[in-house]
């Protein structure tokens, strides 16, 4: 492997331990069906050139290097990480303390170690951010390379914020394995809606880390659409690290053939009365392949906690396959918990019904399916947001159907 | 002819549930089939419209001059064909309204036509609410979900009102339904026929028969139709029941 050259001791430290444990492989029980081991091997460019693609968001990461242009809404500051940390001595403790589950997660590491450009999304107390900000995410190459993308984003009390990324490759790139850590702190009272639409090229590799903190009276609803892409796998941990906090996970994905999607969730319950709701439902095509971890921990401390998980899986095609794994892990006795998967077929009866109106097979397959992932994108508030992914996953469903 | 049944035998597994039905069917024409519980009568329905659980083994279906049984479910309604089922389901997440102007546009296709846009399906739909006193509101429910038994019929019956066929076939639409329910659904029935279109009503019971008056009844048992007549004979089964058909063919 060729690195760049690592400036400070914690990369070079990031590095000895990712090279320790290399990319994940099938024996790692946390990436059982979604190995990356054959990156162990291969040449790779680890400094990707720079990209200047016009995009009409405002927030931008172009191969790794993430941007800001426009006009910042009131309240609001982009700046370098370290530079945020240094002039908000109360902030950083506060950061310090958020302890992030980080085992069998060697790409943190890699990431830690090699990404070039840290910034801060800082929205500050008391402002509530009217417009969405909407995130490009772009990749592109011309050598096969590996990509470390990071953003932070800070809500400090009564904050609120809807952030929408878009992630997608740029056609004509070449293969790409992106590796993309966000954090995310919200404080007191504070509100983050984040929608994200991964719809990626066949040759991008895609790893997704999502970490959120929340704090006491906090509200997050987060949105996976898991679209296109060879292989893109979601570590989404929630830590609700106070009272009266409410996370809703919503995750919709849509594999078609030669596609593997791998949502891997953690929801850890560290205090009491607080809430989570987990709503994941998938549409497996072709010889795609699914899998769905769900994790819970309620903690000692988080008594009166209310914590449901539900994954539903259709698998519209023979050849496809789902891994389903919910896994609870609750140390206090007075809590609600509930968690339930189902994976299985069209219904047949129904299928019968619309052909005998006159609805082509095809044509009925799609209609249900629509109907079966309806449920999480009606979820979606952003009008807009709304409409471009029911096209975009009815556009899926239709092609990967055909095939 | 409309429609020509020779000596259809039909199976689910390995159990023969048709074992040679023969039936004529011309258009202007209803034509009632009853008979007592399993002998075959909504298997009968299945196969016209062309539900896979069963196996055709022998017999031919013509269907205004077609191989019925060589088309698709969706190919025997675009040709003409409709079933209203005895247990319509329940389809989450798809409204009625939503999946028959899919269903109209599909069949106008089809048959070469024009697709109708918005404006012409809300007159259309409109007009053909009126036939079986249907609300809106219902139309843009999650398909039978939460519906009684009596909305569901009368979706059925909206939904054939909407389609035009040229042969309905009609399972057990009074199972379940109140008096008033049942006379609702067949004054649509009534208002749908014309001289063009045929009606196969299968039913268990005559009081059904009050309502649409049937051309021919035939009597259905163990996979055969066993007797044939007027409408007469399907008051003649109200009263003495069906043991005495059964007794006079010697079982």
């Amino acid at each position: 492997m060729l690195y760049t050259e690592l400036t400070s001791s914690a990369q070079k430290e990031a590095l000895e331990r990712f090279k320790a444990k290399g990319f994940p492989t099938n024996k790692w029980e946390e990436w059982k069906y979604a190995s990356l081991k054959s990156w162990n091997e291969r040449e790779v460019e680890w400094t990707p050139t720079a990209l200047n693609e016009a995009s009409e968001a405002s927030l931008q990461t172009q191969n790794g290097n993430t941007t800001f242009s426009g006009i910042l809404p009131a309240g609001v500051e982009f700046l370098p990480f370290d530079q945020f940390l240094a002039t908000n001595p109360a902030m950083a403790t506060k950061w310090e303390q958020r302890f992030p589950i980080l085992d069998q997660n060697s790409l943190y590491d890699l990431n830690a170690a090699l990404v070039a450009n840290t910034h801060v999304l800082w929205v500050k107390a008391g402002v509530s951010v009217d417009d969405a900000i909407s995130h490009d995410f772009i990749l592109s190459v011309k050598k096969a390379s590996a990509i470390q993308s990071r953003l932070i984003v800070f809500l400090e009390a009564d904050a609120s914020l809807t952030l929408i990324e878009r992630a997608y490759t740029l056609p004509g790139s070449e293969e790409v394995l992106s590796n993309f850590v966000q954090e995310i702190y919200v404080s007191e009272k504070a509100n983050l809606t984040y929608v994200k639409e991964q719809d990626l090229a066949q040759n991008t590799t895609h790893i997704d880390h999502t970490f959120i903190t929340q704090l006491s009276d906090s509200q997050v609803d987060l949105f996976t659409f898991s679209l296109n892409a060879a292989y893109l796998r979601n570590n989404l941990h929630f830590y609700s690290d106070g009272e009266r906090v409410m996370s809703n996970l919503n995750g919709l994905y849509v594999p078609g053939e030669d596609q593997l999607m791998d949502s891997h969730t953690v929801v850890d319950h560290r205090k009491p009365n607080s809430e989570s709701h987990e709503l994941y439902k998938g549409v497996l095509m072709g010889n795609a392949t699914g899998v769905f971890n769900g994790k819970i921990f309620v903690r000692p401390d988080a008594q009166k906690t209310n914590a449901f998980q539900s994954c539903k899986n259709v698998l519209a095609s023979t050849r496809a396959t789902m891994n389903t794994k919910p896994q609870l892990e609750i140390w206090a006795d007075d809590v609600k918990c509930s968690h339930g998967t189902t994976t299985g077929q069209l219904n047949e009866d129904a299928l019968f019904y619309l052909r005998s109106r006159g609805i082509s097979l095809a044509n009925a397959r799609t209609l249900l399916l629509l109907a079966f992932v309806q449920e999480v994108i009606d979820r979606v508030t952003h009008e807009e947001t709304k409409l471009r992914l029911t096209d975009k996953i009815i556009s899926k469903i239709q092609t990967s159907l055909a095939i | 002819m409309m429609l020509s049944i020779k000596n259809l035998h039909a199976s689910i597994g390995e159990k023969e549930i048709l074992k040679g039905i023969n039936l004529e069917v011309k258009a202007g024409e209803v034509h009632a089939i009853m008979g007592p519980n399993g002998s075959g009568k909504s298997t009968l329905a299945s196969v016209l419209a062309g539900r896979a659980d069963y196996e055709v083994t022998s017999g031919t279906v013509e269907f205004q001059g077609k191989d019925l049984l060589d088309l698709a479910p969706e190919e025997r309604a675009a040709e003409g064909l409709f079933l209203a089922f005895q247990y319509p389901i329940e389809i989450p997440g798809v409204s009625t309204t939503n999946f028959m102007k899919s269903a109209v546009n599909e069949i106008r296709k089809y048959r070469g036509e024009e697709p109708l846009d918005a404006v012409q399906f809300l007159k259309m739909f409109k007009e053909k609410m009126s036939y079986v006193n249907i609300d809106q509101s219902l139309l843009s429910r999650a398909l039978n979900e939460g519906f009684s038994g009596g909305e569901k019929k009368r979706n059925e019956i909206f939904q054939m009102a909407v389609l035009e066929p040229k042969l309905a076939i009609l399972d057990e639409t009074d199972s379940g339904l109140d008096i008033d329910a049942l006379r609702i659904v067949a004054e649509g029935v009534n208002k749908l026929k014309s001289p063009d279109n045929a009606t196969i009503v299968v039913t268990h019971y005559q009081r059904l028969l009050d309502y649409i008056i049937p051309d021919f009844v035939h009597v259905l048992y163990k996979g055969k139709i066993v007797k044939s007549g007027g409408k007469e004979l399907a008051l003649e089964l109200e009263e003495r029941g069906y043991d005495w058909i059964i007794s006079a063919l010697g079982e």
